[in-house]
């Protein structure tokens, strides 16, 4: 289960800062060019391409291969949000077993239909 | 805190009323809350889970550990209004002081006469971000790392992958 965890550290951390929410937020919609996500985040260009190596080391996102840095395209990767999905998962099954292990118990003892 | 996305909302409906319901959560929840290490602090070793009956009141569990006795407290309860409403904080044994989320559980009389138990576990956007993440954690502690997760994620995470599934 290492795997998958790790994955997950990667993704918080990848998305520990309001800038890089805010690329993601912005690769929602369509896949943009380093130059524009740091134009529309008001930010320099060296500063949005730390922000992207960032979000590129956690898997988030994925570039076009260009050779040119500039004309690469990135794009949102979605096997990150999925296990971020699995996870919230799990804790719903965890509360999804409790009450049922209580509707168990208590219809059991004091249940007027049985 | 209150950001939209920011919970787990879980249902089930009971054949007994409200009262009992309630009654039953709370006063006899060691029989029913599930055994092991996913879901104690006790692990396999046996525990006993006590919810006091009153605001203020404790959710705790005591169990025998390696070095005597001990003391998982997961919070107090901070509503208690029988037989409708009951509000406890949660904290994850991997938890940091000061750290806590909130679970607030409501039974409603549905026309059939039988009872609607809704549980909302919320709260993780106010933890700090760099809440400490165990490997292999058995799920009361993954719910203790579900503590890492902010508002502006799950906001993002519902809006991206919400749609497909």
């Amino acid at each position: 289960m290492t795997g998958p965890d790790a994955t997950i550290d990667a993704t918080f951390r990848a998305l520990a800062d309001p800038t890089r929410r805010g690329v993601i937020e912005l690769l929602r919609t369509k896949p943009r060019r380093a130059s524009d996500l740091a134009d529309a985040c008001s930010c320099s260009r060296p500063a949005m391409s730390r922000h992207l190596r960032v979000l590129r080391a956690g898997g988030l996102v994925v570039t076009s291969s260009e050779e040119d840095a500039r004309e690469r395209i990135y794009t949102l990767r979605p096997e990150p949000f999925r296990e971020l999905r699995d996870w919230l998962e799990h804790v719903e099954k965890f509360w999804a077993l409790q009450l049922d292990s209580f509707k168990q118990h208590v219809e059991r003892t004091r249940g007027r239909r049985r | 805190m209150t950001i939209a996305g920011d919970q787990v909302a879980v249902e089930v409906m009971v054949d007994v009323a409200p009262a009992v319901a309630f009654e039953v959560f709370t006063d006899e929840i060691d029989r029913w809350w599930r055994r092991g290490i996913a879901y104690r602090a006790s692990g396999r070793s046996a525990g006993v889970l006590t919810l006091e009956p009153r605001v203020g009141g404790r959710l705790f569990e005591e169990y025998e550990g390696p070095a005597g006795l001990r003391v998982h407290e997961a919070g107090t309860v901070t509503a208690w209004d029988p037989p409708g409403h009951l509000a406890f904080e949660w904290r994850g044994s991997n938890f940091a002081p000061g750290e806590v989320t909130y679970v607030e559980v409501t039974f409603a009389l549905t026309e059939s006469g039988r009872t609607r138990v809704r549980l909302v576990h919320r709260g993780f956007a106010a933890l700090r971000p760099d809440h400490p993440v165990r490997h292999g954690a058995p799920v009361v502690e993954f719910i203790g790392r579900f503590a890492t997760w902010w508002g502006a994620l799950l906001r993002a995470y519902r809006d991206h992958a919400g749609g497909d599934g």
